[in-house]
């Protein structure tokens, strides 16, 4: 295939692609798709369940998927439109239900686990001794029975009481005991029940209580609240703490009942108040008539003549989730033999609708299979959602808008080529989002953006490259089809780095990085796409144009500057400056800590604006306070445009339930919320994430290291190492030296930091394994030198030019973006700097140590007077045959060059950079006083062997340049000089 | 929270390794792996073979760390000198 014919393939197929992700975004057209916001951008509730075993179920695969299949149907009843439902690691479940607005309510529908259990009451309520007394109404309830009064004792009562009880083995227990945190001096029953004493001491630090001990309910025995009306508020507060111990034998269970619905009992006597009617299966249908034939046997027993039937009628209790919802009695007199349950039965007492149709849902989805812990809860509201979306939009455009106006002054003809492609990058990626479609969130905007960084990096390497052939003395074609072919390797490995660590990050991290790991990924293959082959096949095209042939149109004019200072002799003094800044570091993380925010130190935070009122810190507080919650700390907030002028920001150490309810309690003191947005993250779910930031830590530097060691060689893998571990330490000091919140997305920026800021030791140590073999007998520094001053620019450019976007996020975007932009900006500064300074320096000092560069070292110091120049000089100088051993041609992205044989210009530079003194005077016959040998007069310079310390696969054909007669090969190459 | 301040410290103390002429057992690496481990051993040696966390953590903390990464350093350099390692100055 011809190269022309190639290009033409190549950009018809942009174009295709170009058409069809046109129509893929355009609004109206038939293939038009909806972007999928997440959560913060939608508003909405996002709640974070971890599993727990209970006595029938371990969580497993299987016990997971049932439990979320069963969310599935219990969010279908909510009315929810696309909600998300999905598994997070070993035993986490993510529920995003957009456009809800009340996260306590649809907690409680979705989360709750819906263990209904009926129990034959008379028999089952046991008095203080443990045991039954089915005719004492003082143990029973007589005709309250299960309602607060006769019969109930306190919690701390019930629960310290049940905990003396000797533990029974029978199968139909339905716990293995449960674990309560009690405060024995204030005789109360703070957390549980658990199944374990570590899940309760976990609850109580969710809830921010502290127990005095922890008391164990035995195996047998269930504690349960005493019955009241789901409108009734005098009810619920009289059953608060009024308890029942019963003796868990339960006679039915929820899973013997089928076809619930929510009803009015309106039959003849019928209070037509809210009800909930059900069938039995068959086999709950048996079990049914023999325990309603037992109760109502008992109190036939007790049915004289003249006494009243309800006076002495047994009852029948349905508990869900350890509260007693109906104890209804049996008449013996009507039904002296039980009852049948072939038509069903009914649950009624004191449900308003909306209680009765949700208890009529759980029952219909069932109980679920496992136990869930609420560990974590964020809820923003549609307004503050927008209104971030708004503000990453704007950040986008204007990163987008400089990272452009950079690349065309910079790189003119060029960067107008590199603008369109990032145009064409970015309607790729926006019909990519639409088509996967990827769930679009903060995290996810953040890694969108710093993708146009990314694939504009793209263009600079192969410009500058590009630039520095043809300034080299290559024609415009040769200098691009030269520039793209040994700009390649660089970007490709830069990219395959940055990949690897997005899905990483994407494996291992919490649901909100996950998007922005998403979406880096996903970005990082798709400029490799518009920035490589795209710009290549379009420069190929226009390679004969009149807009590119000259070289100043691709901004390839005479070079202005050269950096031509001695990196390796000055790297003393920049390992200094690192060594101190990481002290200062390391000082301010022993004085100051770190401030971890939420996500990692559990509590919540709620942020909050109101549409008529403006009130007070103080009167926040004060109706936090009254509801229950320990010491609220409400602050103004100021500056904030998502909360505008009166804005106040909560932080509680609450989690949990008890968190969903601060909107409740703050709308119903203060009207209706403007805004609101809370994060409410428990202890659990903390762990879990530094875990997994540890993780992921730790399997990106083993795989950075793994495909540094197999693209160059293993010793080039431990400074990248080094240089990563310095990255991530001055980023981690400069935030405890600022008091900056660390939030989960800092370390999803901390560890793009780990990809991203190999970008540029990648291009450095893609130059000094290109040099290697060019420089068979110089000295390591003097190759590094040489490959620094080379790419020194081209690194600098990537780097600001990264810097743009980051820029952009960090004054445009909102809090979120912040966050990201504040990590990303230190990480970046220090990888730049850190790939120049420390890495290159350690893989100097390194290779100096291997016998080959120390007798070259020992030869250059002899040949120049007892120093080693920081560059390559005359006396050791040998010109080499710049091409290799040729491998077959494996043309993936480069056309053959007929012209890609050396230049004569780029030859005579070859020829004075290495052999005649091309560094400059000052730098070159620098001597460090110490490196000065004693010898008064330099030997002249021996005859150079050039195969006396090159490894034989550095060299394939060596010539001595200086005697042999200099003539371009080509007669093509270059213009006149 | 400790030992990330006592590995901050070791490998802020080795930048300054390098004014040194190279006779490090194992060359620049063998000092960062001296300063590295040094640092965390002799951290967790004062503090009893315990991590003090983020709530007990103070800034003498980060400077007791100090002597171990030296004591590290010196004895990579010593058995660089004993194995013969010729000096680097770069």
């Amino acid at each position: 295939m011809t190269d022309r014919r190639r290009n033409l393939i190549i950009l018809s197929l942009v174009g295709a692609l170009l058409v069809a992700s046109l129509a893929v975004i355009i609004p109206g057209s038939p293939l038009s798709k909806q972007t999928r916001q997440g959560l913060d951008l939608k508003g909405g509730v996002s709640l974070v369940y971890q599993a727990k075993p209970t006595r029938f179920s371990k969580v497993t695969s299987d016990s997971l998927n049932r439990t979320m299949d069963i969310m599935r149907q219990r969010v279908d009843n909510l009315g929810v439109a696309e909600p998300e439902i999905q598994r997070s690691g070993s035993d986490q479940i993510d529920v995003s239900l957009p456009d809800v607005k009340n996260a306590d309510q649809a907690q409680q529908q979705v989360g709750t686990t819906a263990q209904l259990l009926f129990y034959d009451w008379e028999k089952s309520v046991l008095g203080p001794d443990g045991k039954s007394h089915p005719l004492d109404p003082a143990v029973t309830g007589g005709q309250g029975a299960g309602q607060p009064g006769n019969g109930t004792q306190t919690y701390y009562e019930a629960v310290t009481r049940a905990s003396k009880f000797k533990p029974t083995n029978e199968p139909d227990d339905t716990t293995n005991g449960l674990v309560y945190g009690v405060d024995d001096k204030a005789k109360t029953v703070l957390c549980g029940p658990q199944e374990t004493v570590a899940d309760t001491r976990a609850a109580c630090q969710t809830e921010g209580k502290k127990p005095t001990r922890f008391v164990t309910v035995p195996r047998g025995y269930i504690i349960v609240r005493a019955e009241a009306d789901d409108g009734d508020k005098a009810a619920q507060a009289s059953a608060s703490d009024a308890y029942y111990i019963l003796k868990d034998d339960p006679a039915l269970l929820g899973t013997d009942i089928k076809n619930p619905e929510q009803n009015t009992d309106s039959g003849a006597g019928g209070t037509g108040q809210p009800n909930v009617t059900f069938d039995f299966t068959s086999n709950g249908r048996k079990k049914w008539a023999a325990v309603t034939r037992v109760i109502a046997q008992r109190g036939s027993d007790q049915l004289l003549p003249g006494v009243d039937a309800q006076a002495v009628a047994n009852h029948f209790a349905i508990v869900l989730d350890n509260k007693l919802i109906s104890v209804p009695y049996i008449d013996p007199r009507q039904n002296p033999d039980g009852i049948d349950g072939s038509n069903g039965s009914e649950i009624s007492g004191g449900f308003t609708i909306k209680s009765a149709q949700r208890l009529a849902n759980l029952i219909k989805t069932g109980a679920l299979p496992i136990k869930l812990e609420l560990i974590s809860q964020s809820q923003v509201s549609a307004t503050l959602g927008q209104q971030a979306l708004h503000q990453g939009l704007i950040a986008g455009i204007v990163g987008f808008a400089i990272v452009a106006l950079f690349l065309l002054a910079f790189y003119r003809i060029l960067g107008v080529i590199a603008v369109l492609a990032l145009f064409v990058y970015a309607i790729y990626f926006f019909a990519l989002i639409k088509l996967i479609p990827i769930t679009m969130t903060l995290p996810g905007i953040a890694g969108l953006i710093l993708t146009i960084g990314v694939a504009a990096d793209a263009n600079i390497v192969i410009f500058e490259r590009v630039k520095e052939e043809i300034r080299a003395g290559r024609s415009v074609p040769a200098g691009i089809a030269q520039g793209y072919k040994k700009g390649i390797a660089a970007i490709i490995d830069a990219n395959v780095v940055t990949f690897m660590v997005a899905f990483i990050l994407f494996v291992l991290a919490t649901a909100g990085v996950k998007g922005f790991a998403f979406t880096l990924g996903i970005g990082t293959l798709t400029s490799l796409f518009t920035a490589v082959l795209a710009t290549q096949a379009v420069l190929h095209t226009m390679q004969r144009s009149r807009w590119i042939t000259h070289p100043a149109a691709l901004g390839a004019g005479e070079r202005k500057r050269r950096w031509t200072q001695d990196f390796m002799g000055a790297s003393k003094w920049f390992f200094s400056i690192s060594g101190l800044i990481l002290l200062i570091g390391a000082l301010a993380i022993g004085g100051k800590g770190i401030n971890f925010g939420i996500d990692f130190e559990s509590g919540t935070r709620a942020k909050v604006a109101f549409v008529q009122q403006t009130p007070s810190e103080r009167q926040v507080g004060d109706a936090l306070r009254s509801a229950g919650f320990n010491n609220p700390e409400v602050q103004k907030v100021k500056g904030d445009k998502e909360l505008g002028a009166n804005g106040l920001q909560i932080s509680l150490s609450e989690t949990g339930k008890k968190a969903t309810t601060v909107q409740q309690v703050l709308t119903s003191k203060f009207g209706q919320t403007r805004a609101y947005q809370a994060d409410s993250i428990g202890p659990t779910f903390g762990k879990t994430v530094a875990s997994s930031a540890i993780k992921a830590i730790i399997a990106s530097l083993l795989v950075i290291s793994l495909y540094i060691a197999l693209r160059f060689e293993w010793k080039f893998a431990v400074p990248v190492l080094i240089a990563l571990m310095h990255d991530l330490l001055i980023t981690a000091g400069v935030y405890s030296l600022t008091g900056r919140e660390v939030t989960t997305s800092t370390v999803a920026a901390l560890l793009t930091i780990l990809g991203y800021s190999l970008y540029d030791t990648i291009i450095v140590f893609d130059r000094i394994r290109e040099n290697i073999p060019r420089m068979p007998r110089a000295a390591f520094t003097q190759i590094v030198n040489r490959s620094m001053s080379e790419v020194l620019t081209r690194s600098l450019a990537t780097s600001f030019c990264t810097l743009l976007p980051i820029l952009a996020l960090l004054f445009f975007g909102g809090d979120t973006l912040k966050d990201f932009a504040f990590a990303l900006l230190i990480g970046v500064i220090s990888g730049a700097y850190s790939s120049v300074f420390i890495a290159s320096p350690v893989l100097a000092h390194w290779k100096e140590r291997e016998e080959v560069y120390r007798r070259r070292r020992v030869r250059i110091a002899e040949e120049s007077g007892g120093v080693v120049p920081a560059y390559a000089t005359a006396g050791h100088a040998v010109t080499v045959d710049l091409k290799g051993p040729q491998r077959p041609s494996r043309r993936i992205t480069s056309p053959e060059d007929p012209e890609r044989g050396v230049s004569k210009r780029e030859f005579d530079d070859l020829v004075a950079d290495i052999a005649h003194e091309t560094a400059p005077a000052s730098v070159a016959s620098k001597v460090r006083e110490k490196d000065r040998a004693p010898e008064p007069k330099p030997k002249p310079a021996p005859e150079p062997d050039p195969n006396a310390d090159a490894a034989p696969e550095d060299l394939v054909l060596k010539d001595k340049g200086d005697k042999k007669p200099k003539r371009p090969r080509n007669k093509r190459h270059g213009r006149p000089r | 929270m400790a030992m990330f301040a006592w590995i901050m410290m070791g490998i802020a103390l080795w930048h300054f390794a390098i004014w040194i002429p190279d006779r490090f057992w194992g060359g620049i690496v063998g000092a960062f792996l001296g300063a590295l481990f040094g640092a965390a051993i002799f951290g967790l040696l004062i503090n009893g073979f315990t991590i003090p966390g983020q709530n007990d953590t103070h800034i003498f903390q980060a400077i007791e760390a100090a002597p171990g990464a030296i004591i590290g350093m010196v004895l990579v350099y010593f058995e660089g000198v004993r194995r013969g390692v010729p000096a680097l100055d770069l």
